[in-house]
């Protein structure tokens, strides 16, 4: 034992050693930076960057940075491609040192909460997703009145998002926010197994009852002989899963119904309240309690039990963000080798009593990107994101160097897949580094969707192309309020937890005692704030009607 | 049934109970081991249990060329080794004085400290006293708020207080300073349970990740555990993939996320196997008080 | 020091006043314990005044200071609120299973190592043993997973195969406490081994050496040996643990839970997480902290009065 001991001593001191040497390379590394800028990148034009060094002092403006653990080496996550092709085309053409702070990206509101609360040292651009912080800050009266910076400065950034998006960081009035704008709205498809569906010489279901009668005769006969370990209906308890499902029973609704019963909670919207909620409950019981859909969707919470049971040829039908199954090495690749003759198609199969497949779509934004109050550097904040929202920066930086990172055709920029692996790692963090973009952006929205399919591999493009069409078919918008329902702050969080808790109780009660446990649930979510939400929002109904 | 066979009977059931448990202890860690050694196709599948399949050394591969995993594995250990060594020695001065019944004040002391084990000022102004003490983004940050634990600082005390009194007064007859009793008398006979709380210590900083989320912004000072908490936490967000949609990266694979925790893990685990040789020392106090 | 020098030498002159006496004899002690005192009094009382938040409507750009006071319009709101009353009975139940189950656990395995005679079984199944606390709760929760669940889970699978019916280790309530106490068990004991090997490590060979002259059975040996030798221990713990009762950790219940058993898997800590950290509403949060405090302490001191009175063992 003693002799591996001190091998195991003497490595752990050659690593401290090691550590030292690289510790003085990495600093010494940081400070040339500066002095590297204007050798890298430089394709695109510096558009507002025509008059460099103008004011002579050089400020430092900075900017907060999802961190995902994820920088290939040797980028990290504020010395990557993408920064130094910020500092080399905005920063020093401007006379500004781009500072990004890194944000660990499971922690973000906490450590944004304590920034904020601890006055100074807040980055100048902040962002998040969640509309109950932004409501929060602004508020509190922690945000900067963007309205006459973006006038001044802010032209290619209007432009950009138009009035629809930009509206969405409107708050009583001011512009305390420039939310970021979404590619595409769709989220949701459904998927079944066609070999399954010929085996058994069915056609394609086209309603929820059609689809009801197969998902029985796939758990009767087993088309895909699992051995009885078929799974008719993948469920988790994650939104893609149950959301789908749910809103396709929900009745056609008043423009009041759907304003005061509808209850927003975090990013999305639920009808907990709406006509039609019940019935979906009862569905859901009805299936677990015949056996079609997995058994244990309520310990789900990462949809990793039913991606292995898709992935294993035991899934028959499920719903999923529409392009979730198409990723190389995905779920479909994997199925594919698991079940060399399977087919998951995109369908669209769930309807509502209209005969309508509706389903929900995104609203147009993304995140919310704040300036602090106390940032002193608003308006070069403004003019960074203004020079990001130029199409050739943000080509730039969505795509990285064309003819290396990708090829044009036909005014769409095309990956290539096959580059070497550090030109691909060059824009290993584009979606974080381009704020103001939820998605690739390349002109028209049919082109957004052309660039987006063409990220993925060929012989899955298609499939992911009529995925995109259903998502996109037959949706609502969530509704837009102009004012922030405090309740929703205050509740949301909690809300998701219960509604999710009242999905779970509700379906696997024993389908006598459905009532019983349906009504406790929804008692409890009203309890604990559901009510107060569909007070305030009442009240804000009749005020602003 | 006589002596000799109950002792039997006992040592082998014994060991055979202890051997179970042992087993199911390795197993989840062999399962991590499996996982990081096959192919993503097998682990997302979910067919890895407690053996590799289609065995395939990539993940390693690329945990081992990523020089900012290495250099952070450096600095962790730097960082362990800096915060266990203050923090015992912190330990230790305040353990010592408060074993002594008739210093005065040791009541009021003891309060003090206890009431830090249930009472805290928050994050924020724990955030906002390390920023004004210009500590944000340098080791200290790690190593300063969490010198002593008062857990810790009571277990030490009451293994100082098991040492028999009679070898502090004769060494206090022998015209010994208390300095010197501690550091000839006590520190010898307690050898067990400061290697015990050193390895506490060097755990609880090792394992620690919650303070670097808030102090350190410079990738420099990431310790191991931030970065795989990121790698294993960051795609495990509920609603990344809901508002982020087609702009969400691609999740890290499973087998690299293994070979992380396996990289990250092995190296603090064989600090205990090192630090057993001092858990033998028992015989030494037995001959001291024989 | 030099100061204390000084000091020590000038009342050596004076002579024999009692104060210089004591000070002769203990101002190193208490120079020891100057580092400490500051630390506790800049590093942990030092951000104490942030408790007030619970008593202020807090806004983050006003800061602690500049925030509104409310007097206990936050304390009313969580004591007239539902979850929190369920899950501080939740909090209870869970730590006092824990309590029978979990706190004697590391004392029996030590126990049953310090019997064992072969020394390099016993150093290495010490080192296999506390593996599971270095493994973290997120992926705890995945093994969990796929050791207990209904449909897929191992345990299930061989169950099903002998033709039983599948147990709900993760979706009954009841079943679910077995659960979350088995994996505690598993997670810590290993680790708890360690201090109580520790204390083992100080008790006089020759007692044992004498007893098994006497011809003391094993039982015997450690009822009457090694038991006593570990009681400043146990009870040092105990009462630390006591002391503990209404806080429970966050990651446990959270990953081990789901929102089947949230009737017994909701606690305080992800209550508040959910209603108050996630929220950004650090009053309430604080008010719930402050709430465990109070308790905790009043356990804490409770205990040790107990302890003192039956045992004589104490952390004060």
């Amino acid at each position: 034992m003693a002799p591996k001991m001190t091998k195991a001593a003497s490595l752990s001191l050659a690593a401290v050693l090691a550590s030292m040497s690289l510790l003085s390379a990495c600093s010494s590394n940081s400070n040339s930076d500066a002095g590297n800028a204007g050798s890298g990148g430089g394709s695109a034009s510096a558009g507002t960057a025509s008059s460099p060094a103008a004011s002579g002092k050089q400020v430092t403006l900075k900017v907060e940075l999802f961190d995902r653990g994820n920088s290939p080496s040797p980028y990290t996550i504020t010395n990557s491609y993408l920064t130094k092709y910020i500092q080399d085309n905005f920063g020093t053409p401007n006379n500004i040192k781009m500072e990004f702070v890194p944000v660990p990206r499971s922690e973000e509101i906490k450590k944004l909460n304590v920034l904020m609360a601890s006055g100074s040292d807040v980055p100048d651009i902040v962002f998040t997703y969640d509309s109950a912080t932004f409501n929060r800050y602004a508020q509190q009266g922690g945000l900067t009145d963007l309205t006459d910076l973006l006038n001044e400065h802010g032209s290619n950034l209007k432009a950009f998002l138009g009035e629809d998006t930009l509206a969405y960081g409107n708050f009583e009035g001011k512009q305390l926010a420039i939310p970021g704008k979404r590619s595409i709205l769709g989220k949701y498809a459904s998927f079944i197994r066609t070999d399954w569906l010929d085996a058994l010489g069915m056609k394609v279901p086209t309603t929820t009852q059609e689809l009801y009668d197969t998902l029985k005769a796939f758990k009767e006969k087993d088309p895909g002989k699992t051995g009885g370990k078929v799974i008719p209906y993948g469920m988790t308890i994650e939104p893609a899963q149950y959301d789908p499902l749910i809103w396709s029973f929900i009745q056609p609704t008043t423009d009041e119904q759907r304003f005061t019963l509808t209850q927003k909670l975090g990013s999305n919207e639920y009808p907990t309240l709406l006509p039609g909620f019940k019935d979906a409950l009862q569905f859901f019981n009805k299936l677990y309690n015949e056996g079609l859909i997995s058994k244990d969707f309520g310990l789900d919470k990462d949809k990793k039990q039913m991606t292995q049971d898709v992935q294993n040829g035991v899934v028959g039908f499920l719903t999923e963000d529409y392009p979730n199954l198409y990723y190389a090495e995905g779920t479909y690749e994997n199925l594919l080798k698991t079940v060399p003759t399977a087919k998951l198609d995109p369908v669209d199969v769930l309807t509502n009593s209209e005969g309508k497949h509706a389903k929900p779509e995104y609203a147009p934004n993304g995140m919310y990107i704040m300036i602090p109050k106390s940032s002193e550097r608003a308006a070069e904040a403004v003019k960074y994101l203004d020079w990001m929202a130029q199409t050739e920066n943000m080509l730039a930086l969505q795509n990285g160097v064309e003819g290396e990172n990708y090829e044009m055709k036909d005014g769409i920029p095309i990956v290539k897949t096959d580059a070497p692996q550090d030109v691909i790692d060059r824009i290993y963090n584009y979606g974080d580094i381009v704020i103001l973009a939820n998605g690739k952006f390349t002109g028209d929205e049919e082109k957004n969707k052309q660039a987006f399919a063409a990220g993925f591999p060929p012989a899955y493009q298609e499939n992911l192309r009529k995925a995109l069409d259903i998502s996109v078919a037959d949706t609502f918008k969530p509704v837009l309020i102009d004012r922030p329902i405090e309740a929703e702050s205050k509740y949301g969080t909690a809300l998701q937890d219960k509604y999710e808790e009242m999905i779970v109780k509700a379906a696997t009660a024993k389908p006598a005692n459905f009532e019983s446990a349906y009504e406790s649930a929804l008692k409890d979510y009203m309890q604990s704030g559901g009510q107060a939400i569909q007070d305030e929002r009442t009240k804000v109904y009749q005020e602003t009607k | 049934m006589n002596e000799r066979t109950s002792n039997r009977i006992f040592d082998t059931v014994n060991v055979i109970l202890i051997t179970i448990f042992v087993l199911i202890c390795l197993a989840p860690f062999f399962h991590i081991l499996a996982i990081s050694l096959s192919s993503n196709r097998a682990v997302m599948s979910g067919d890895v249990t407690l053996l590799p399949i289609e065995l395939d050394w990539n993940a390693y591969r690329s945990v081992l060329s990523d020089m900012s995993m290495i250099h952070s594995l450096g600095f962790t250990v730097f960082l362990t080794l800096l915060t266990t060594v203050l923090c015992m020695i912190m330990t230790i001065a305040a353990a010592y004085p408060l074993t002594h019944t008739k210093l005065k004040g040791r009541k009021v002391f003891m309060f003090i400290i206890v009431v830090t084990m249930f009472f805290s000022g928050g994050i924020i102004p724990e955030y906002i006293l390390v920023k004004n003490l210009h500590l944000l983004n340098t080791v200290w940050a790690l190593v300063l708020p969490g010198l002593i634990s008062p857990f810790y600082l009571i277990i030490l005390i009451s293994f100082f207080n098991g040492i028999p009194k009679s070898l502090v007064e004769a060494a206090e007859i022998d015209g010994s300073s208390q300095l010197g009793t501690l550091v000839r008398i006590i520190l010898p006979l307690s050898l067990p349970v400061i290697a015990t709380l050193s390895l506490f210590y060097a755990v609880g900083r090792w394992n620690g990740f919650q303070d670097t989320l808030l102090y350190i912004t410079k990738t420099e000072l990431y310790p191991l555990q931030l970065k795989l908490y990121q790698l294993v936490q960051n795609n495990m967000i509920s609603d990344l993939t809901q508002n982020e949609g087609p702009s969400a990266m691609a999740a890290t694979p499973e087998s690299l996320k293994a070979a992380s925790v396996v990289f990250a893990t092995v190296p603090i685990l064989l600090v205990y196997p090192w630090l057993q040789r001092y858990f033998v020392s028992g015989v030494m106090l037995g001959a001291v008080k024989g | 020091m030099e100061a204390a020098l000084y000091s020590r030498s000038a009342g050596e002159e004076i002579g024999i006043m009692r104060g210089t006496v004591y000070l002769r004899r203990y101002w190193q002690l208490y120079a020891l314990l100057v580092l400490p005192l500051a630390y506790f009094v800049l590093f942990k009382y030092g951000p104490m005044w942030g408790v007030q938040i619970a008593f202020k409507d807090f806004n983050f750009f006003q800061g602690i200071a500049g925030s509104e006071w409310i007097g206990l319009d936050a304390f009313r709101e969580v004591f007239h609120s539902h979850d929190f009353f369920k899950t501080l009975r939740n909090t209870l139940m869970l730590n006092i299973l824990d309590l029978i189950v979990s706190f004697p656990a590391p004392l029996i395995l030590a126990i049953m190592l310090f019997e064992v005679k072969f020394q390099w079984f016993k150093r290495l199944s010490q080192t296999i043993l506390y593996i599971p606390h270095f493994i973290s709760w997120v992926i705890i929760g995945g093994i969990v997973y796929q050791v207990f669940g209904t449909q897929s889970g191992m345990i299930n699978n061989f169950i099903v195969s002998l033709g039983f019916e599948p147990i709900p280790f993760l979706t009954d309530k009841n079943h679910w406490l077995f659960t979350y106490l088995a994996t505690g068990v598993w997670q810590s004991a290993g680790w708890g081994t360690i201090l109580y090997l520790a204390a083992l490590t100080g008790i006089n060979r020759d007692l044992f050496e004498a007893a098994e002259v006497d011809g003391a059975g094993r039982f015997k040996r450690i009822w009457h040996i090694t038991l006593p030798g570990l009681k400043t221990t146990i009870a040092t713990l105990l009462i630390i643990n006591l002391g503990n009762m209404i806080a429970i950790g966050f990651d446990r219940p959270f990953v081990i839970g789901n929102k089947m058993v949230m009737d017994y898997s909701d606690v305080l800590s992800t209550y508040v997480y959910r209603t108050g950290l996630e929220s950004g509403q650090y009053t309430l949060a604080t008010v719930v902290g402050l709430f465990q405090a109070v308790v905790g302490l009043v356990f804490v001191l409770g205990a040790n009065f107990a302890s003192k009175k039956l045992t004589d063992e104490g952390i004060l």
